[in-house]
């Protein structure tokens, strides 16, 4: 067992960087999921940790031991692939079996390691199968019994998940957490589903362009994003430009905005004069009053079933809103405040 | 990956020069040869043939059967082709489109002439004639056999072309009234036209090579081109004509596979469309 | 299916299927019937060993299976082994690949018998080989290459011919398998050579099968190149035919066909299994 740690990756290819000097340290047994949308780098990264692509520079340390130029059949990393690439031509049980034999693990040893698997993923009926007589759900199960019989010190998930309806992916998506903590097992796991990234994750790798833009709890990175592609990438958010006022001394940042000026509580201080803020929909409250004091027309209801989703005309601007509240129709004129430590500072407006 | 890279350049490299001297070697020394004046004779210690004339050429031309064969392969060659078509049409209708018991055994059946070697099926097929005494027209007699022992090709691409009409397109036209004619010209000539091309150019380059059958029910007063190299290269074996006689061969080869390729890559965007 | 369907059907598949199955049967059926003295052409017809029981006494015989065997069975094995690597080599398509493609298949297009006179050409007595030989010093003097006893010659062009047939059809087998199954064999702890063995040959065993049987059908049938570039003191099946044909002696000609026939089958029945059974201890 043990953790990943990267140093200055990055890989070109013909000349454009897929990954851009990403560094970060991946403690033994955390789960971390590489956010992003396509195109971000995430898959290239995950290419790298699991060997199969050399990065231009850096270095890549598993369990201490520098593999960065280690092919893929001798790291000590299992992969989950998207298609779930089954053996067509191996039962369950060869398929199974088959990293076993490859690492020539003592017969005894291997029926023991193949039970326990086996035991877990409820995959015993179907031993003697192919895998085209499996369904996706059970073809992934083997997939995912394939990598974890290695006992691999990282285990890397390349968006398992996308194949399977939603229902059976809620499903899998316990199991592979319930498996990944009984057997200890570090996981990095892609995935463009910001859901399912909240959902599982210990920390949270947002990529963009090449670069981590923010590694996170799934908490911190909802409540506290740092920029507002993160913030927009991560659940729904209003971000608008803001001129910043005054800032003193308990972190209270008076801002001006489109919708008119708001009060702001940061622990970090602005990153310029002029910046974006975002606050979330959810925190706008109907019923108090406090320092931020927003009204706007209604110009759109949706009803969710838990809450009801209302676009808002404010001022020169629009926003978004959600709230439990029934009875609210299109057109009408609501008041609704934002509590300062809500409104999230960004990054500073180029 | 670099090294891949890297590798894979080399590799290139080494295989594609092996490949030109694999290739360009033996093709310049038949052009070569082919262009020894008789006059002198090309000794083993020139590197080119002393005396270069077209004198070769010309003889092969004028003095032996190349003319007739010439005929016999180009008469034969585009009636097998336009035979072995007409011929497999059904079966490959029957085959593409048609459900019934037994079709994918009569789809291997229909493989039976690639197996059985060729020698076997002509020698027994000249037995064949002679009970029948239609011995005497041998082009005929070539002409049907061609037409049959090819057939596999052109069952086997117009099932395909058959298998890929699509059921929306006949059932749009039947709604809208079209006769059977109209039908065929709307919903299936499309589609079939790639597959039709195909057919009639392999089986026509099959039987312009084709020498097993040629040479034992042709032989000996019927020749083709490929009876007449085979002469050239055995009795009478006579390096220069033999090289005349191999490039007139290999030429309209070349360039008829060069429009079966262009044909068969236009063929898939043309399917891919169809499939909208 | 109703009764008017099946006609319509049988109707259908006579011209074409039909024709084969009568065609291919009747020529079948008469080279069986031969070569037990029925269906004779001239003479008495009557069913008698006696054709097959002197044949089996002839030495030219026994050679010329054996021969046959010989360079159908190497013609095939010789093809798919370089057509192998270079098929899972041109797997994916990178700079200069189609080209590379292209030159290996070229030698589909080139006539067997343009083939065989390109290729004596070349290791003629005066030819380049014997030529660049003694340029570099290597050889004394030219060697006679031509005709050589053990049909090096031959394979060598059987090689030539067939393995571009081999390559266009494992290159497609090989390009059916997904990048992610050799990724996962991989990432599971398979090298080079284990991908091969535990993953793309059992993946491409039909594609091979196919490929084996077909360039064994056609080498152990082969007449002209045996003619052209081939041993002169040894005779391919084929060979022995046609000369008994030649002969008039129908009967004779037919034991040979049949006998040919049934190595054929017989050799794609094995070659077929073989690779099967040698991947599955394997596999298991």
């Amino acid at each position: 067992m043990g953790g990943i740690s990267a140093h200055d990756l990055r890989m070109e290819f013909d000349g454009f960087a897929a990954v851009a000097d990403v560094g970060f340290e991946v403690a033994t047994g955390e789960f971390i999921t590489l956010l992003g949308p396509s195109g971000c780098g995430k898959t290239t990264l995950l290419r790298m940790i699991s060997g199969f692509l050399a990065p231009t520079a850096g270095t890549i340390h598993l369990a201490g031991e520098d593999v960065t130029r280690t092919p893929p059949e001798k790291r000590d990393t299992a992969l989950c692939f998207q298609s779930y690439a089954l053996f067509p031509h191996l039962t369950v049980r060869e398929n199974l079996e088959f990293g076993l034999r490859q690492k020539r693990v003592p017969p005894a040893d291997r029926e023991t390691r193949l039970e326990a698997v086996v035991g877990a993923l409820d995959l015993s009926p179907h031993l003697a199968k192919l895998p085209n007589q499996l369904s996706g759900g059970q073809q992934q199960r083997v997939a995912l019994g394939r990598a974890l019989v290695m006992r691999p010190s990282v285990i890397l998930f390349d968006e398992p998940l996308s194949n399977l309806d939603a229902r059976l992916r809620d499903q899998v998506r316990i199991e592979i957490r319930r498996i990944q903590r009984d057997f200890g097992l570090t996981a990095i796991y892609v995935t463009h589903d910001q859901a399912e990234a909240l959902a599982m994750s210990d920390r949270v790798f947002v990529m963009k362009g090449g670069r981590i833009e923010q590694s996170d709890t799934p908490e911190r990175l909802y409540g506290r994003p740092r920029t507002s592609f993160v913030a927009d990438f991560i659940g729904n958010a209003n971000v608008l430009e803001a001129e910043v006022r005054t800032v003193d001394g308990n972190g209270l940042v008076q801002l001006d905005t489109a919708l008119g000026p708001l009060l702001a509580a940061s622990t970090i201080p602005p990153q310029g004069s002029r910046i974006r803020v975002c606050w979330r929909p959810e925190d706008a409250d109907l019923a108090a009053t406090g320092p931020n004091l927003l009204s706007g027309r209604v110009t759109h209801r949706a009803f969710q079933g838990h809450f009801t989703d209302l676009h808002l005309e404010t001022g020169a601007t629009g926003c978004r809103i959600q709230t439990k509240q029934p009875g609210i129709q299109e057109g009408d004129t609501i008041t609704f405040s934002l509590k300062p430590e809500q409104i999230v500072l960004l990054e500073a407006v180029a | 990956m670099m090294s891949a890279q890297r590798f894979n350049r080399i590799l290139l490299v080494l295989l594609l020069s092996l490949t030109a001297i694999w290739l360009i070697v033996p093709f310049t020394m038949a052009v070569m040869w082919s262009l020894v004046d008789p006059s002198e004779p090309w000794t083993a210690d020139r590197l080119v043939p002393p005396v270069i004339s077209l004198h070769r050429w010309r003889d092969m031309w004028e003095n032996s059967s190349l003319k007739t064969a010439l005929v016999n392969s180009y008469l034969l060659a585009p009636s097998a082709a336009l035979a072995a078509l007409t011929l497999s049409m059904p079966t490959a209708f029957a085959l593409g489109r048609i459900r019934f018991p037994g079709r994918e055994a009569a789809k291997i059946l229909a493989l039976l002439p690639l197996i059985v070697p060729p020698f076997v099926t002509s020698i027994f097929f000249t037995s064949l004639l002679y009970q029948i005494g239609l011995h005497h027209w041998r082009f005929g007699a070539i002409l049907f056999a061609h037409a049959i022992v090819f057939m596999p090709y052109s069952i086997r691409i117009l099932t395909v072309s058959f298998e890929q009409v699509r059921a929306d397109h006949v059932d749009a036209a039947r709604d809208l009234g079209a006769s059977t004619w109209a039908r065929w010209k709307v919903a299936y000539l499309p589609a079939l036209k790639p597959g039709i091309f195909a057919s009639l150019l392999i089986v026509f380059i099959q039987s312009i090579e084709e020498f097993a059958i040629a040479f034992v029910v042709g032989s000996p007063d019927f020749t083709t081109i490929p009876t007449l190299l085979y002469g050239t290269l055995g009795q009478d074996f006579v390096r220069p004509n033999a090289a005349v006689l191999s490039l007139i061969l290999v030429v309209p080869n070349v360039l008829l596979m060069l429009i079966l390729e262009r044909l068969l890559k236009s063929a898939n965007p043309a399917l891919n469309s169809g499939k909208g | 299916m109703t009764l008017r369907k099946w006609l319509f059907v049988l109707a259908l598949l006579t011209p074409g299927l039909g024709l084969i199955v009568a065609f291919i049967g009747v020529a079948v059926y008469i080279a069986i019937a031969q070569s037990f003295g029925l269906y004779n052409l001239s003479g008495e017809s009557g069913f008698s060993l006696e054709f097959w029981v002197k044949m089996l006494d002839r030495k030219v015989f026994s050679r010329a299976i054996a021969y046959s065997v010989y360079i159908g069975v190497l013609s095939a094995f010789l093809s798919v082994l370089f057509a192998y690597p270079l098929a899972i080599w041109l797997r994916k398509p990178f700079p200069g690949s189609l080209t590379i493609g292209a030159m290996l298949k070229a030698p589909l297009l080139v006539h067997g018998l343009v083939a065989a006179f390109l290729f004596i050409n070349v290791i003629a007595y005066h030819g380049v080989l014997n030529q660049l030989m003694q340029g570099l010093g290597i050889w004394d003097g030219p060697k006679r290459l031509q005709n050589d006893r053990n049909a090096i010659g031959v394979i060598v062009l059987q090689t030539w011919k067939n393995m571009p047939f081999a390559l266009l059809l494992l290159t497609g087998a090989v390009q059916a398998i997904s990048d992610d199954v050799l990724h996962a064999a991989r990432d599971l702890g398979a090298g080079g050579f284990d991908r091969f063995r535990k993953v793309i040959a059992p993946l491409t065993v039909s594609a091979m099968q196919a490929a084996l049987i077909i360039i064994f059908i056609g080498a152990l049938a082969d007449f002209s190149f045996q003619v052209i570039a081939g041993p002169t003191n040894r005779q391919s099946l084929a060979q022995l035919m046609v000369f008994y044909k030649s002969g008039g002696r129908w009967n004779d000609a037919a034991v040979v066909g049949v006998t040919l026939m049934g190595i054929a089958i017989l050799g794609s029945v094995l070659l077929a299994a073989l690779p099967r059974m040698t991947l599955r201890g394997r596999v298991a």
